[in-house]
């Protein structure tokens, strides 16, 4: 994880683990890191890492119960959404980039879809 | 928690500490920063009682005894152990003067970072003199770690290293206070920044809360200060 | 106190090799001394005996019989006595002064061990006496033995042998180091305790306030010299004690100078001295 110093961290650790759940590296029900291993894998600050971990139970994402590891969420729902909000933030940026070039919707998707198709097959000829 | 409240130290007429309060508290990297080279060390040393200062410091509540050194540890920026030992000496006469001394946490450290229990002080570079250092510093089960400029002059490679070390090793539940002018290294490690200036306190704040209220990074902040 | 041992042990290790080499310097310069001024005395006295035609019997009646104060007397002999003085009157400044200095400060490692100020101050008080007391019986135990090869190196006929305390009563420098009574042994190593608390405390002042400590430093040893001197000052002025009157007072001064100068200087260490 790239850190950026003038966001706050922990909410970078957040975004880390909705991309980790987006990609399916984390799964539905999965036990995550205790916050100290999450520390010293993300070579963070364990506050940050606590204060991470009680975002994101405020959020949904994840679950603790006594004296158990804290968990993935099971509820697909809040998965989705995750999923959704990433799409959404990639997408965000996108547009942001490209709207001052002014290029029509048609030629714009039209590029897209090649870009994307090429860039699959590159990956998977790999 | 660590409690300074209004020490002042002065050398001549030279005003080293005027009216420093701050405290650090367990469990959080404290961070004195301060771009002239004035006050930081002094600061370390006079909570350690290593030089006379007028005010008080406080460690939970109390006030240093030479009991406290189990519970308080400094790693200075210099070698602190005689050239003509081995580094296996070092660690024996740790574990002989303190009861605090952890020798897994030591073997642990060793193997992290590569060092030798057969070489020789005197012959360590500037980098693996720091971690030795450190490596003596951590593996007391102390309460609270001064560590004074532990990025000075010390290669890329060693500072990364040492950055990790903070992250797995150092904080857990220990009160760290650091001082820095490179705050690069470990600028998203640190719970509060101290900046002196002139031996004064010019602003404390919390990072994270920095960064959330206002959006700004420390360096940022540092600007602001050092250069109005 | 098992830190205080350890910090002792660790004082006197440190100081090991310079120590033992002073100790081989005695005992090869003094056994050199023994061999080859017991060998030139012999030459001497047959060249004079051949000269004035003399027997051995009329030379012993005419200049004397040899005997061990010619050899405690040459340099050889002393001259590793005071060498290893010279040594550790030296080291009583750098057994403080090498942990400030160099690359490595170890005055840093020190101060912050988990034990009391007193106890370091005490420890290297106590690493120095212990030197000196070892140097000490290290010369006890090899002047018998230097006597034994003298008695044997010379003819019986010349020899005039001394027991080992003559030779100590005999001699100024042996009998300052090796006191034949314990009055004797007061004196000699209570002032040397004396002189030694008094420079460590010097030092400390110099460490607390440098250049002004320096002034303090100095001030303190006069003051202290002149307070134990004061009994003898005060016969100068024509107000005179009895002998063990003079003794008395000075051991009473001498007591509570020691007992204030570990005092401060342990106080200095632990509230005033800057790293």
């Amino acid at each position: 994880m790239n850190v950026n110093t003038r966001e706050p961290v922990y909410l970078q650790v957040v975004r880390h683990f909705k991309e980790q759940i987006a990609i399916g590296n984390f799964v539905a029900g999965q036990e995550i890191p205790s916050r100290r291993e999450l520390a010293a894998s993300l070579n963070i600050n364990p506050n940050t890492a606590q204060k991470a971990y009680k975002e994101m139970e405020e959020q949904g994402l994840i679950h603790t119960e006594r004296n158990f590891p804290s968990q993935i969420t099971t509820n697909e729902t809040i998965l989705q959404v995750v999923r959704q909000e990433l799409i959404l933030a990639a997408v965000d940026t996108f547009v942001d980039a490209i709207r001052p070039i002014n290029v029509p919707v048609d030629e714009l998707l039209r590029v897209v879809k090649e870009k994307y198709s090429e860039e699959i097959r590159e990956e998977e000829e790999k | 928690m660590i409690e300074v409240k209004k020490i002042s130290k002065n050398y001549g007429r030279k005003k080293i500490l005027d009216d420093v309060s701050f405290t650090a508290n367990k469990g959080e990297v404290t961070c004195l920063i301060g771009i002239n080279g004035v006050g930081k060390t002094t600061t370390l040393k006079a909570i350690m009682g290593l030089t006379p200062y007028k005010g008080e410091i406080l460690i939970d509540d109390q006030k240093m005894t030479k009991d406290s050194y189990e519970k308080i540890t400094f790693i200075p920026d210099a070698p602190t152990m005689l050239p003509q030992m081995t580094i296996k000496q070092a660690m024996v006469f740790m574990s002989d003067f303190y009861t605090s001394w952890n020798p897994e946490r030591a073997n642990q450290l060793m193997g992290f970072f590569k060092l030798k229990e057969e070489n020789r002080i005197s012959e360590l570079s500037k980098g693996n003199t720091a971690k030795l250092n450190l490596m003596l510093g951590l593996s007391l089960d102390v309460d609270y770690v001064l560590m004074d400029e532990p990025f000075s002059g010390i290669d890329m490679f060693s500072r990364e290293q040492i950055a990790d070390v903070f992250a797995s090793h150092l904080i857990e539940d220990r009160g760290v206070i650091i001082t820095t002018h490179e705050i690069g290294d470990i600028e998203h490690l640190i719970d509060k920044v101290i900046l002196l200036d002139n031996g004064s306190v010019l602003k404390e704040f919390n990072t994270e809360e920095m960064r959330e209220e206002e959006g700004k990074s420390v360096v940022d902040v540092m600007r602001e200060v050092y250069q109005s | 106190m098992m830190r205080y041992i350890k910090l002792v042990n660790f004082e006197i290790n440190r100081f090991s090799k310079i120590y033992l080499s002073l100790l081989l310097i005695t005992l090869v310069s003094q056994f050199a001394g023994v061999i080859i001024v017991t060998k030139s005395l012999l030459n001497d006295a047959r060249d004079i005996m051949k000269e004035e035609r003399l027997s051995e019997a009329a030379y012993i009646t005419n200049y004397g019989g040899i005997d061990f104060n010619h050899i405690a007397n040459s340099l050889l002999f002393v001259g590793p006595i005071a060498l290893s003085a010279v040594a550790l009157i030296f080291y009583i400044f750098l057994i403080w002064y090498r942990d400030w200095f160099g690359k490595n400060t170890f005055i840093y490692r020190l101060l912050i061990l988990p034990t009391s100020r007193l106890s370091i101050y005490l420890s290297k008080a106590t690493s120095i006496f212990l030197m000196v007391l070892g140097l000490i019986a290290f010369q006890i135990i090899i002047l018998p033995m230097e006597n034994a090869l003298f008695n044997s190196n010379v003819p019986e006929a010349l020899l005039s042998e001394m027991s080992i305390s003559t030779i100590t009563i005999a001699n100024p420098i042996l009998s300052l180091i090796i006191p034949s009574t314990f009055t004797q042994f007061l004196i000699s190593y209570g002032i040397g305790l004396m002189i030694m608390s008094i420079l460590f405390t010097a030092i400390m002042f110099e460490r607390s306030f440098r250049i002004k400590g320096i002034i303090m430093g100095l001030l303190y040893c006069g003051i202290a010299a002149v307070l134990f001197l004061a009994p003898v000052l005060m016969e100068i002025g024509n107000f005179y004690f009895y002998p063990n009157e003079l003794f008395g007072m000075m051991l009473a001064i001498g007591i509570i100078l020691t007992g204030l100068s570990v005092w401060l200087g342990a106080w200095l260490l632990k509230n005033r001295v800057t790293v």
